[in-house]
């Protein structure tokens, strides 16, 4: 069955029916946009679980509310309030809330729900006392509220395609041609839920289709009984007939017969009750706290309901068979749909393989040969935009305009230009750790407040004041933040356009990978219990290793090494690169700078060799590193392509600047994606989630 | 949960009410002549149902020759089928006039009802039939455990046209108040005083029956400690051995016969392992129908059975192991619709149970049923596999894949094949 059947019937549907008339004022906002919004409330284990089902089925949940973990997303879409108050702020127009919360705190979640004048509640939670029960019932009925429960598996109307609860998509909806669906069918009310499959399916191999299931709660006091649900159920013109799935103890039912009784006009169509527990022992609880006959009690029994029920023409049933049978008479014999349908849809729902739990990443697409950051080309990003834009890019997911890019440009100078903080670091950890570990203490970034883009703007530039003095360099009293950064790499004032030019290109270059790369996981799973950013960041740059992110330095070392071997030997640069790889690969060494996991053309090479030439600061090692791949295929004996790391190695030996360089150009530019994955993680994910990084999906642009 | 009577005299206690001196509840006569008594002393049955008066269960006794009498009559009095356990050993105390006092539940209101009757010790609804403007009744409020102040104006009017004494009128007016008051902060369902005896001045709770709201058990640790209760009790009879296992696995069960019933020939008895409280209620009806179809007066449920929501293997595993040590299944109907329960953990805990037996040589009997719903495939791929594997522990087990055939289908299959192989073997 196709989810889009559900949108067209809304509006027409018997929830909307049920809404409106418990509020008229929903008609309007109804009839405009054709939604009903639901909400959840409780985001426990089985309220996040069922929030997902409930969407997947095709219910809008639009809202959820879980007290004390406000302005966070469920499922990476649900805004999540701290109060009812607030949700109701932003959706005022939410038609049904399910409550999940645990029967010891759900009374109080649903008297807010009730109080507030939600016109459908559903409380899903068993074993509520009674006399809670009691008080949320008369609040429902003074503030004319549906309460369905407690102890209800709640309510599912097929033909739209809406839920709220935890009935699984069993339930078939009239459908006149194969893939159009229809309102019309028969509502079922119960008071239990198991028994709805069995019901349903019965009824479903008949062809008879169902337009809603309401479960009304097992316990012996619950907000809702037959009476209140039947008539307003009955007034829905595609409601041809009721059936009330009933049981032994309590009076519902008998209740049920009397009201019928009294006003026949508000029961205008045929009802069928099924009935359980003919053959139930006295005094024993049978599952539901309310199916229990109280020994010497004249009400509650099986016989007693069945008479009350057929005292006022009830068709009372007590089989499977009986109920189909009762039913179709109830309906002249009308079928809605061709059994062959119901038993297909079936197969498929129950067939299908396990759905994939992905999780939706937006920033970075990363695929083999591409990489698209926010919908741009790395490739793009690399010929001309700034750290500044490239991070509020990865942050806001456009780049700023002009105006917007250079305040932000000041932002980050100003804020670069303040002292790191003063401690002794020690000397032979590698420029990361130092970075991470002046990051982790650094006054000014933890005081600092802002929006999430100015936010992302001061990590990077506290993180370029915090590379700067691990590395020893002083940065200038002033300049753009170019050269500030081009100073923090470089120690001196880089006067140099063509060198501050190539440097930026290989910012932008390292700015991001999607969320596989460790510092990117590491900074992910410190944001998912909720780090502050300066400590995920701190986490995530301590990941950046001589494993992960160190190839560059590695890289340009060997460039080095090819190129002083040329000059000692006196062969060309080609034969030593061949020596020293076979000398290297006999100490089982990693090649640096060569093969990637995803890339076969790295999308960053050709940028950064052009770039190169273009400023004319492509020297032998450069050369040396185009003709790389075919070296160490002739060696290797398969094809172990460049990546980035080799090419910027071979850029920096060019450059004539130190090979660390190149480790703390990775410092700096993933500095930028470090802070859009944190931001992503708190504004998207609930806390503390269970995190496959194999699992995650790009969604973006 | 009920209470016996002397554990809901103890809370009527803390709610303020005199009792008649309470010596002590004794489980045999030598416990009883320990205790510290003043004659005359009422011997009372201490069981969870009513009706004790008229069946044995109290008995006066003048004096220490007589209680010996009493108290073995009283234990070995059956009331209502169930055995007396224990007995409570009170004063007995001169009446001068009886009430009836009670706050219960009203199942048709959903509310608490309070009635007052003016003729204590007799029946509450015979009382109602014969002399109804013998009692009171009035809805309470359901915001807290006072009385408003327009009952207590109606509530005075009554009792001053039925009490001539105005300290009793008063007397009541205040026990109803305190009766109110302990029905909420108890969580109860039922709290009943009858009779509340006048005895001299005061009023004094000569019987009581209170009902605790089982989900609300959770917040009234203070009251079950005093009381020594640990946890949730049984209904109004003891827990069978079956019912007790079942309540350690931590699934619902109820033995749908007495614990030492014995085989009836011509019967053919049914185990029944469905899913949800609701249908395992509906199950036990189906049986009976669709088996009274095919022969009247053949098939009889056993059990009552809920695995609850999401059942671990485990649990289903030792659900089907307890049906199937019953002494007298000779078939088993079984059903699982996955709706959240998969389908792949129930065929692994049952086929884990059949594989045991097999290696243990326990007794196992054909199982009949369904099984559709969520992980169906991994379920179905599952059996398959083991039906290679181990087809001899599997050979009685007859399960329909799919939803080609509703449920009471497959039991009309099931009974009618196991019928036909028993006979065959009869034969």
């Amino acid at each position: 069955m196709s989810t889009s059947s559900g949108s067209e019937h809304v509006k027409d549907g018997l929830l909307a029916h049920l809404a409106i008339q418990l509020r008229p004022s929903l008609a309007k906002y109804l009839t405009k946009g054709g939604v009903i919004e639901t909400a959840v409330y409780g985001l426990g284990q089985q309220g996040r679980r069922h929030a997902l089902l409930m969407r997947e089925y095709g219910a809008p949940v639009a809202a959820a509310i879980h007290p004390g973990h406000g302005a966070a997303v469920l499922h990476e879409s649900i805004p999540v309030y701290a109060s009812m108050a607030e949700m109701l702020r932003a959706h005022p127009h939410i038609a049904v809330v399910s409550i999940w919360k645990h029967f010891a705190t759900a009374t109080d979640a649903a008297l807010e729900a009730i109080e507030a004048r939600i016109p459908i509640v559903v409380l899903i939670a068993e074993g509520i006392p009674v006399q809670d029960a009691q008080r949320l019932r008369a609040a429902a009925h003074r503030c004319n509220v549906l309460l369905f429960g407690p102890n209800t598996p709640g309510i599912i109307f097929p033909p739209e395609r809406i839920k709220a609860g935890m009935l699984p998509d069993v339930f078939y909806p009239a459908e006149p041609e194969p893939g159009v669906f229809t309102s019309e069918g028969v509502t079922i009310t119960s008071r239990s839920g198991a028994i709805l499959y069995h019901l349903s399916d019965a009824l479903a191999a008949s062809g008879i289709a169902l337009n809603g299931v309401l479960g009304i709660g097992g316990d012996a006091v619950v907000g809702s009984d037959f009476v209140d649900v039947v008539p307003r159920v009955m007034s829905y013109p595609n409601t041809h007939a009721v059936v009330i799935a009933g049981e032994i103890g309590g009076c519902k039912e008998e209740l049920f017969a009397e009201a019928m009784r009294a006003q026949p006009e508000r029961f205008p169509k045929p009802v069928v009750a099924l009935l359980s527990g003919r053959c139930a022992p006295t005094g024993k609880t049978m599952g539901h706290a309310g199916a229990i006959i109280a020994p010497g009690a004249n009400y509650g029994t099986y016989a007693a309901k069945k008479t009350a029920l057929e005292s006022v023409g009830v068709t009372v049933v007590n089989s499977q068979t009986d109920l189909v049978k009762a039913v179709k008479k109830a309906l002249g014999g009308r079928t809605y749909f061709d059994p062959a349908r119901y038993r297909a849809h079936m197969k498929t729902l129950w067939e299908e393989p396990p759905r994939k739990t992905g999780w939706t990443t937006s920033i970075t697409r990363v695929e083999p040969n591409v990489l698209m950051v926010r919908g741009v080309p790395l490739q793009d990003l690399i010929n001309g935009a700034s750290l500044v834009a490239c991070t509020a890019l990865m942050i806001e997911g456009a780049i700023p305009d002009k105006r917007a890019c250079s305040k932000l440009e000041a932002l980050g100078c100003e804020l670069a230009l303040l002292p790191a903080a003063r401690m002794t670091l020690p000397k032979d950890a590698p420029i990361s750790q130092r970075a991470a570990t002046l990051f982790l203490a650094d006054a000014p970034f933890a005081a600092f407040t802002g929006t999430d883009a100015e936010w992302g703007i001061a990590c990077v530039a506290r993180m370029c004041a915090c590379v700067a003095k691990s590395l020893g360099h002083t940065l200038p009293d002033s300049g753009d933040f170019g050269a500030l950064c081009a100073t923090a790499l470089v120690g001196k004032p880089a006067r140099d356009p063509a060198l501050r030019k190539l440097l930026e290109a290989i910012l932008a270059a390292s700015i991001d990978h999607g969320v596989t790369p460790p510092s990117a996981q590491a900074t992910i799973l410190a944001a998912s219990v909720r780090a502050t950013m300066q400590a995920a960041v701190a986490n995530g740059t301590c990941a950046i290793t001589h494993v992960h992110g160190g190839a560059g330095r590695e890289a340009a070392e060997f460039f080095l090494a090819c190129l002083e071997r040329s000059r000692r030997d006196a062969i060309p640069p080609r034969e030593a690169a061949e020596l020293i790889l076979r000398e290297r690969m006999a100490e089982g060494r990693r090649i640096e700078g060569l093969g990637h996991r995803v890339h076969t053309e790295d999308p960053r090479r050709d940028p950064l060799w052009r770039l190169a030439d273009k400023l004319h600061r492509s020297g032998p090692a450069v050369a040396l590193s185009r003709d790389l791949e075919e070296i160490a295929t002739t060696v290797r004996g398969m094809r172990l392509p460049i990546n980035v790391d080799g090419v910027i190695g071979a850029i920096i030996a060019d450059c004539g600047l130190p090979p660390i360089t190149a480790s703390a150009l990775f410092v700096l530019g993933r500095s930028a994606g470090l802070a859009a994955h944190y931001i992503e993680e708190i504004r998207t994910q609930q806390p503390m989630r269970q995190i496959d990084f194999r699992q995650a999906v790009y969604r973006g642009k | 949960m009920r209470l016996y009577e002397y554990e809901a005299k103890q809370l009527l206690a803390r709610a303020g009410f005199s009792l008649p001196v309470q010596y002590g509840v004794a489980d045999r006569i030598a416990a009883a002549e320990k205790l510290p008594l003043q004659f005359p002393v009422m011997v009372k049955a201490q069981v969870l149902i009513g009706g004790r008066g008229k069946a044995g269960g109290i008995r006066k006794a003048e004096n220490k020759s007589a209680l010996r009498g009493a108290v073995k009559e009283v234990l070995a009095a059956r009331i209502s089928g169930h055995a007396v356990e224990r007995v409570l050993l009170e004063a007995a105390v001169p009446i001068e006039r009886a009430f009836y006092l009670g706050v219960a539940m009203n199942p048709v209101t959903c509310g608490n009802t309070l009635i007052v009757g003016l003729d204590g010790g007799v029946d509450i609804e015979e009382a109602a039939r014969k002399r109804p403007d013998s009692l009171f009744r009035a809805e309470l409020p359901l915001d807290g455990g006072t009385l408003p102040p327009a009952l207590r104006r109606d509530l005075e009017r009554f009792l001053a046209a039925g009490v001539e004494s105005k300290p009793v009128r008063a007397a009541l007016a205040e026990a109803c108040a305190q009766l109110f008051q302990a029905f909420v902060k108890y969580d109860c369902t039922l709290l009943e005083i009858n009779p509340l005896v006048q005895s001299g001045p005061g009023l004094m709770a000569a019987d009581a029956k209170a009902v605790l709201d089982n989900n609300a058990l959770y917040r009234q640790s203070e009251l079950l400690s005093a009381l020594g209760i640990a946890g949730k009790r049984h209904d109004v009879s003891e827990p069978t051995a079956r019912e007790q296992r079942a309540s350690k696995a931590g699934f619902a069960y109820v033995d749908l016969l007495p614990e030492d019933a014995q085989r009836e020939s011509g019967r053919h008895y049914v185990g029944l392992v469905p899913g949800g409280a609701g249908y395992g209620i509906f199950s036990i009806d189906e049986v009976q129908n669709i088996g009274g179809r095919i022969r009247k007066h053949c098939f009889v449920p056993l059990n009552f059975m809920d695995s609850g929501g999401g059942p671990t293997r485990e649990a289903v595993k030792e659900m089907f192991a307890l049906i199937l040590d019953h002494p007298l299944v000779d078939v088993i109907v079984t059903s699982r619709f996955g709706g959240i329960s998969s389908c792949d953990i129930y065929i692994q805990g049952l086929v884990a149970c059949l594989r045991e037996r097999a290696a243990t040589g326990a007794r196992v009997v054909p199982i009949h049923g369904r099984m559709v719903g969520t992980d169906l495939p991994a379920a179905r791929a599952f059996l398959e596999q083991a039906r290679q594997q181990t087809p001899g522990p599997l050979a009685q087990l007859h399960l329909a894949v799919g939803n080609e055939r509703i449920m009471a289908e497959a039991i009309r299959e099931g009974l009618t094949e196991s019928l036909r192989q028993s006979e065959g073997a009869w034969r």
